[in-house]
């Protein structure tokens, strides 16, 4: 058969439909999924951040109410802040008061802040207006902290500042669970998303997987037609492939008609021409003889090779040998019928087939029989085998043989080994050339029978 | 010996009917299909030649409708078309032999024999009843050895006899293999000729059954 042409190498993407369609979805189920893990974690990250903040806010709204100047002109907290980590120390909830007349820092300050206070950026405050900030708190962490500046009625001129405060780690460490647990689910989702790609363009892809093994089996002779039912948006190329291969058979099946024709409408007159002749001793006579026998086996010859171009034309085809060569041999028997003929076939297996078209099969294997058979003295044997994907059929008769010179001479175009027997010579070229247009081979030899050995090799299917 | 020529073009018919004629047998011609599968069917031939490309009804159906009807000539296939795949459906269709144009007459005469012998059981050219001997390659009698010439009419006689020696031959038999259809069978030419072969043969050889025909024995 024709070697297939190297595919250029292209990259992987370009080849492969299914590896196309998954990079895509992925990428996509990738993208969709981490821009919605940013968008929730952000999401989430300002509702804690709104929800500290509004708690600050209680924490300041709670001291403001609780601070008052005592009868003795202190700062003081009527009682202690409700919730009970501002007296834990560290404990991330810290509040202070700052200013009095003498603009002390940590005038007033939680027993959270243990013995430290909170360094708060200088600011410019409206009276009640309420500011946030993030610094640095104590223990090396940081804090957000919300002030506020109040003027007591009892001393009108005296500023002081209110401040709450929250380790940042308390927003901090929900904001990171959560991420963490979205980024689980996200994961899971997207797998789950992945294998669903996997799986549908394993399915959308399958009518194709089975149209493929499909055109193999027309490839390799075991059907003439892609068969089966086909989703609609695959069934169209499958039944213009169908056109294409019915259209292939009917066009090889006119060409052989024609070279039919054509032998008909030539060889009928040859014959006439011929059998005029043959009554007549002049030298015109001997001459026309002589030149319809020319003609005779050029049209032979040329039909055999118009044979021989159709052949190739055709998709694969597997023709089984056994019963090829069983009507062959009920053929020869026939044309030989004169003589004592010993035809024999060793087991020929039912499962031998070659690659190609039956016809072609029948005139290679035809052509060697019938040499075989006009040259035997008594036997002709027939024997195949499959070697190396190729089936290989011997032919052997126990006649004359050829010698070296000959042998190779037979096979060139047209050359006769002997004009005495009409057409001969002519039937080995054929099934050479023939044999050589599947891809296989013709070799003559010396037969163990002591005649001429004809080794016919073919792809096997 | 009585053969079906059946070829549609006139000319190649009519070589095919004059060489035949020339070489003793009668013949007769059809040049379509339906005629051909009609005269076989119905007329005792002892072979045909039977071109496969016919108007009407293609050779091979005729030759398949003669053998499914139980009609047993040799029949020679004679076509344009070398492909093996044909001479496969050709002789499987029930064809004795096979040969393509263009061909030599003699090749053909020389098969067209060889098929009417083995039809009758005669594994060889020569065919023997007693003292007598007869070449059908050659047409060369001879009785004891000794060369005796015939002439044409006398040859097919004898032929008919040595193919089926031993049977009785009725005239009519007689008449149908050896001689086209187009021949008036009213005739008494049959007696005649056997009354001039017997004198050509050893006594007694031809005999005569009454009532049902000849026989042609092995002097004891």
């Amino acid at each position: 058969m024709t070697a297939t042409p190297p595919v250029p190498a292209r990259p992987a993407m370009h080849r492969s439909l299914r590896l196309r369609l998954l990079a895509g979805s992925l990428v996509w189920i990738l993208a969709a999924v981490a821009i919605t893990g940013v968008l929730l974690a952000d999401l989430f990250g300002q509702h804690v951040r709104e929800r500290v903040d509004a708690e600050l806010h209680g924490h300041l709204d709670q001291l403001t109410a609780l601070f008052e100047i005592a009868p003795d002109g202190t700062a003081t907290l009527r009682m202690p802040l409700s919730d009970p980590r501002l007296s834990r120390p560290y404990a991330g909830l810290y509040w202070q008061v700052d200013g009095g007349p003498a603009g002390t820092i940590g005038l007033l300050r939680s027993r959270s802040l243990w013995d430290t206070a909170l360094s708060v950026p200088p600011d410019t405050l409206a009276d009640g207006e309420v500011h946030v900030h993030d610094v640095d708190g104590p223990d090396a962490s940081r804090v957000r902290l919300m002030e506020r500046l109040i003027r007591p009625a009892e001393q009108p001129d005296t500023a002081y500042r209110l401040i709450v405060a929250l380790d940042t780690r308390q927003i901090h460490e929900p904001v990171e669970e959560f991420a963490t647990l979205l980024a689980i689910a996200l994961g899971v989702l997207a797998l789950g998303l992945g294998a669903a790609a996997v799986l549908q363009v394993g399915i959308g892809l399958a009518p194709l997987g089975r149209m493929r093994q499909a055109l193999g089996a027309v490839r390799d002779g075991h059907t003439r037609r892609l068969e089966g039912d086909y989703p609609r948006e695959v069934q169209p190329l499958v039944d213009e492939l169908n056109t294409l291969l019915a259209h292939d058979e009917a066009m090889v099946e006119r060409a052989r008609t024609q070279a039919g024709n054509l032998a008909h409408a030539v060889k009928t007159p040859l014959t006439i021409l011929a059998n005029a002749a043959r009554n007549d001793p002049s030298e015109l006579a001997r001459l026309v003889d002589e030149q319809v026998g020319d003609a005779r086996r050029q049209v032979d010859y040329h039909l055999a090779r118009a044979r021989a171009a159709v052949a190739v034309q055709q998709p694969g085809l597997r023709t089984p040998l056994r019963p090829v060569l069983d009507g062959l041999i009920r053929v020869m028997r026939r044309l030989h019928a004169e003589r004592d003929l010993h035809i024999a076939m060793a087991d020929v297996a039912d499962t031998l087939a070659c690659r190609g078209d039956a016809q072609d099969l029948q005139e290679i294997l035809g052509n060697l029989l019938d040499n075989a058979c006009k040259w035997a003295a008594r036997q002709v044997s027939i024997t195949a085998a499959t070697a190396d994907g190729q089936l290989v059929v011997h032919i052997d008769d126990d006649g004359p043989g050829l010698d070296e010179a000959q042998r190779s001479a037979v096979l060139a175009r047209g050359v006769r080994a002997d004009e005495h027997t009409p057409g001969s010579g002519l039937g080995l070229a054929i099934a050479h050339e023939l044999a050589r247009v599947y891809g296989g081979d013709l070799r003559l030899d010396i037969s163990p029978l002591g005649g001429l050995r004809a080794t016919l090799t073919m792809p096997s299917a | 010996m009585r053969i079906l020529v059946v070829e549609d073009e006139p000319t190649l018919a009519g070589q095919l009917a004059d060489a035949l004629t020339d070489a003793g047998y009668a013949v007769d011609r059809a040049d379509n299909g339906l005629d051909a599968h009609f005269l076989g069917d119905t007329e005792p031939f002892d072979a045909v030649v039977l071109d496969l490309g016919l108007p009407q009804m293609d050779g091979l159906t005729v030759l398949g409708k003669w053998r499914s009807a139980g009609r047993t000539m040799p029949v020679l296939i004679l076509t344009a078309r070398d492909d093996w795949h044909q001479k496969v459906a050709g002789i499987d269709a029930g064809a004795d032999d096979y040969l393509t144009k263009p061909f030599h007459m003699a090749e053909l005469l020389a098969r067209l024999r060889a098929l009417i012998r083995r039809a009758g059981g005669h594994a060889s050219a020569l065919l023997a009843c007693g003292p007598l001997s007869l070449d059908t390659r050659s047409g060369q009698l001879t009785d004891d050895g000794r060369p005796v010439s015939l002439t044409s009419h006398e040859y097919r006689l004898l032929a008919y006899f040595m193919h089926h020696p031993g049977k009785v031959i009725s005239r009519t038999e007689l008449t149908e293999h050896l001689y086209a259809q187009d021949f008036d069978r009213d005739s008494n030419t049959i007696e005649v000729f056997v009354g001039r072969l017997r004198k050509k043969l050893p006594e007694g050889m031809i005999e005569t059954v009454r009532g049902l025909g000849y026989r042609l024995v092995a002097p004891a």
